[in-house]
Protein backbone atom coordinates (compact mmCIF):
# COMPACT_ATOMS: atom_id res chain seq x y z
CA UNK A 1 0.00 0.00 0.00
CA UNK A 2 1.09 3.27 -0.93
CA UNK A 3 0.51 6.28 1.13
CA UNK A 4 -0.79 9.34 -0.55
CA UNK A 5 -1.46 12.83 0.29
CA UNK A 6 1.84 12.80 2.50
CA UNK A 7 3.79 15.60 2.23
CA UNK A 8 7.80 14.72 2.13
CA UNK A 9 9.47 13.97 5.51
CA UNK A 10 11.51 17.65 5.68
CA UNK A 11 8.34 19.51 6.02
CA UNK A 12 8.02 18.54 9.59
CA UNK A 13 10.68 20.94 10.20
CA UNK A 14 9.29 23.29 8.17
CA UNK A 15 6.10 22.92 9.99
CA UNK A 16 7.45 23.48 13.82
CA UNK A 17 9.24 26.28 12.24
CA UNK A 18 6.01 27.98 11.15
CA UNK A 19 4.57 27.29 14.50
CA UNK A 20 7.39 28.89 16.09
CA UNK A 21 7.86 31.81 14.13
CA UNK A 22 4.01 32.20 14.48
CA UNK A 23 4.43 32.88 18.55
CA UNK A 24 6.61 36.07 18.41
CA UNK A 25 4.76 37.59 15.36
CA UNK A 26 1.14 37.13 17.38
CA UNK A 27 2.30 38.63 20.36
CA UNK A 28 3.93 41.62 18.59
CA UNK A 29 0.97 42.58 16.23
CA UNK A 30 -1.22 41.74 20.03
CA UNK A 31 1.12 43.93 21.82
CA UNK A 32 0.79 46.80 19.15
CA UNK A 33 -2.89 46.56 18.98
CA UNK A 34 -4.06 44.30 15.97
CA UNK A 35 -6.13 42.44 18.42
CA UNK A 36 -7.36 39.16 17.06
CA UNK A 37 -10.64 40.43 14.90
CA UNK A 38 -12.98 37.58 16.26
CA UNK A 39 -12.87 39.27 19.79
CA UNK A 40 -15.46 42.02 18.33
CA UNK A 41 -16.75 40.01 14.97
CA UNK A 42 -20.19 40.86 14.23
CA UNK A 43 -19.19 44.35 14.38
CA UNK A 44 -16.43 44.57 11.96
CA UNK A 45 -16.65 42.47 8.89
CA UNK A 46 -15.06 44.07 6.51
CA UNK A 47 -12.40 42.49 4.47
CA UNK A 48 -8.67 42.81 4.67
CA UNK A 49 -8.10 45.39 7.32
CA UNK A 50 -5.05 45.59 9.39
CA UNK A 51 -6.43 43.69 11.71
CA UNK A 52 -7.75 40.77 9.05
CA UNK A 53 -4.91 40.57 7.68
CA UNK A 54 -2.90 40.54 10.96
CA UNK A 55 -5.60 37.34 11.65
CA UNK A 56 -5.20 35.83 8.32
CA UNK A 57 -1.46 36.10 8.51
CA UNK A 58 -0.85 34.55 11.98
CA UNK A 59 -3.81 31.83 11.37
CA UNK A 60 -2.25 30.55 8.43
CA UNK A 61 1.20 30.15 9.85
CA UNK A 62 -0.34 28.24 12.87
CA UNK A 63 -2.65 26.05 10.64
CA UNK A 64 -0.38 25.60 7.90
CA UNK A 65 2.67 24.87 10.94
CA UNK A 66 0.63 22.08 12.11
CA UNK A 67 -0.91 20.93 8.92
CA UNK A 68 3.08 19.82 8.09
CA UNK A 69 3.40 18.63 10.91
CA UNK A 70 0.35 16.22 10.91
CA UNK A 71 0.43 15.13 7.60
CA UNK A 72 4.71 15.12 6.84
CA UNK A 73 5.96 11.65 5.58
CA UNK A 74 7.62 9.64 8.05
CA UNK A 75 11.18 7.97 7.49
CA UNK A 76 9.95 4.68 7.05
CA UNK A 77 6.61 4.84 5.77
CA UNK A 78 5.25 1.82 6.10
CA UNK A 79 1.29 -0.02 6.53
CA UNK A 80 2.14 0.08 10.29
CA UNK A 81 2.59 3.90 10.18
CA UNK A 82 -0.27 4.38 8.14
CA UNK A 83 -2.76 1.98 10.22
CA UNK A 84 -1.06 4.49 13.43
CA UNK A 85 -1.92 7.18 11.47
CA UNK A 86 -5.55 6.20 10.72
CA UNK A 87 -6.33 6.01 14.41
CA UNK A 88 -4.89 8.62 15.58
CA UNK A 89 -6.83 10.41 13.01
CA UNK A 90 -9.88 8.60 13.70
CA UNK A 91 -9.14 9.14 17.89
CA UNK A 92 -8.56 13.51 17.21
CA UNK A 93 -12.08 14.06 15.32
CA UNK A 94 -13.51 12.05 17.98
CA UNK A 95 -12.15 13.91 20.94
CA UNK A 96 -12.48 17.42 18.53
CA UNK A 97 -16.71 16.85 18.52
CA UNK A 98 -16.60 15.77 22.12
CA UNK A 99 -14.78 19.07 22.80
CA UNK A 100 -16.82 20.78 20.90
CA UNK A 101 -20.04 19.83 22.19
CA UNK A 102 -19.08 20.50 25.56
CA UNK A 103 -18.12 23.72 24.36
CA UNK A 104 -21.28 24.49 22.46
CA UNK A 105 -23.11 23.77 25.39
CA UNK A 106 -21.37 25.14 28.01
CA UNK A 107 -19.82 28.50 26.56
CA UNK A 108 -21.56 31.56 24.94
CA UNK A 109 -18.61 32.04 22.49
CA UNK A 110 -19.04 31.26 19.37
CA UNK A 111 -16.14 33.00 17.87
CA UNK A 112 -13.46 31.74 19.73
CA UNK A 113 -15.49 27.85 19.62
CA UNK A 114 -14.41 28.08 16.02
CA UNK A 115 -11.30 29.15 16.17
CA UNK A 116 -10.32 26.23 18.46
CA UNK A 117 -11.72 24.31 16.17
CA UNK A 118 -9.21 24.86 13.76
CA UNK A 119 -6.30 23.44 15.60
CA UNK A 120 -7.77 21.13 18.09
CA UNK A 121 -7.89 18.31 15.48
CA UNK A 122 -4.72 18.75 14.56
CA UNK A 123 -3.00 19.34 17.74
CA UNK A 124 -4.66 16.37 19.14
CA UNK A 125 -3.85 14.20 16.07
CA UNK A 126 -0.19 15.55 16.80
CA UNK A 127 -0.28 14.26 20.35
CA UNK A 128 -1.46 11.09 19.97
CA UNK A 129 0.52 10.28 16.59
CA UNK A 130 3.90 11.20 18.45
CA UNK A 131 3.13 9.22 21.64
CA UNK A 132 2.57 5.89 19.70
CA UNK A 133 5.43 6.43 17.43
CA UNK A 134 7.34 7.27 20.94
CA UNK A 135 5.93 4.41 22.79
CA UNK A 136 6.91 1.92 19.63
CA UNK A 137 10.18 3.20 19.52
CA UNK A 138 10.77 2.47 23.56
CA UNK A 139 9.07 -0.69 23.18
CA UNK A 140 12.03 -1.45 20.26
CA UNK A 141 14.57 -0.11 22.22
CA UNK A 142 13.66 -2.13 25.21
CA UNK A 143 14.16 -5.58 23.40
CA UNK A 144 17.71 -4.86 22.17
CA UNK B 1 -2.85 -15.14 14.93
CA UNK B 2 0.16 -16.30 15.60
CA UNK B 3 3.89 -16.26 13.77
CA UNK B 4 6.69 -17.84 13.29
CA UNK B 5 8.62 -15.11 12.14
CA UNK B 6 11.09 -15.35 15.03
CA UNK B 7 11.96 -18.59 14.83
CA UNK B 8 12.54 -18.65 10.89
CA UNK B 9 14.10 -15.41 11.43
CA UNK B 10 16.80 -17.91 13.66
CA UNK B 11 16.85 -20.83 11.13
CA UNK B 12 17.77 -17.65 8.17
CA UNK B 13 20.14 -16.56 10.62
CA UNK B 14 19.10 -13.02 9.71
CA UNK B 15 18.36 -9.89 12.47
CA UNK B 16 14.72 -8.08 12.59
CA UNK B 17 16.28 -4.99 10.94
CA UNK B 18 17.64 -7.18 7.80
CA UNK B 19 14.03 -8.66 7.10
CA UNK B 20 12.35 -4.96 7.59
CA UNK B 21 15.00 -3.70 4.84
CA UNK B 22 14.16 -6.85 2.12
CA UNK B 23 10.59 -6.18 2.48
CA UNK B 24 10.60 -2.16 2.82
CA UNK B 25 9.07 -1.51 5.94
CA UNK B 26 10.51 -0.35 9.84
CA UNK B 27 12.18 -2.36 12.30
CA UNK B 28 9.04 -1.38 14.50
CA UNK B 29 7.00 -2.92 11.79
CA UNK B 30 8.46 -6.64 12.06
CA UNK B 31 8.80 -6.46 15.72
CA UNK B 32 5.06 -5.38 16.05
CA UNK B 33 4.15 -8.52 13.75
CA UNK B 34 6.75 -10.68 15.64
CA UNK B 35 5.05 -10.30 19.05
CA UNK B 36 1.68 -10.33 17.61
CA UNK B 37 0.96 -7.01 18.22
CA UNK B 38 0.14 -6.32 15.20
CA UNK B 39 -1.34 -8.11 11.84
CA UNK B 40 -0.24 -7.73 8.65
CA UNK B 41 -2.01 -7.22 5.50
CA UNK B 42 -1.99 -9.90 3.17
CA UNK B 43 0.64 -8.46 0.71
CA UNK B 44 2.89 -7.83 3.72
CA UNK B 45 2.20 -11.15 5.32
CA UNK B 46 3.21 -12.63 1.18
CA UNK B 47 6.22 -10.82 1.09
CA UNK B 48 7.97 -12.02 4.58
CA UNK B 49 6.93 -15.73 3.25
CA UNK B 50 8.92 -15.00 0.00
CA UNK B 51 11.99 -14.35 2.03
CA UNK B 52 11.90 -17.35 4.04
CA UNK B 53 10.76 -19.40 0.97
CA UNK B 54 8.03 -21.34 2.85
CA UNK B 55 4.26 -20.79 2.10
CA UNK B 56 2.23 -18.54 4.29
CA UNK B 57 0.20 -20.67 6.53
CA UNK B 58 3.71 -22.07 7.78
CA UNK B 59 4.57 -18.65 9.24
CA UNK B 60 1.11 -17.12 10.35
CA UNK B 61 -1.25 -19.57 12.13
CA UNK B 62 -4.66 -18.90 12.83
CA UNK B 63 -5.42 -19.18 16.40
CA UNK B 64 -9.30 -20.19 18.05
CA UNK B 65 -10.72 -16.56 18.33
CA UNK B 66 -9.61 -15.66 14.76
Amino acid sequence: MKPQFLFAYWFRYLGWGLVIAHIPIAMLGRMNGMINPLDNLPGNTSLFTGEHLFFIGTTLLMSLGLFFVAFAREKIEDEQIWHIRLDCLRAAIFINYLVLIISLVFVNDTAHILELNLWAPLIFFIIRFRWVIFRLNRSLSREK
Amino acid sequence: MKNNIRIERAIKNITQAELAEQIGVSRQTINTIESNKYVPSTVLALKIARVFNKPLEEIFILEEGD
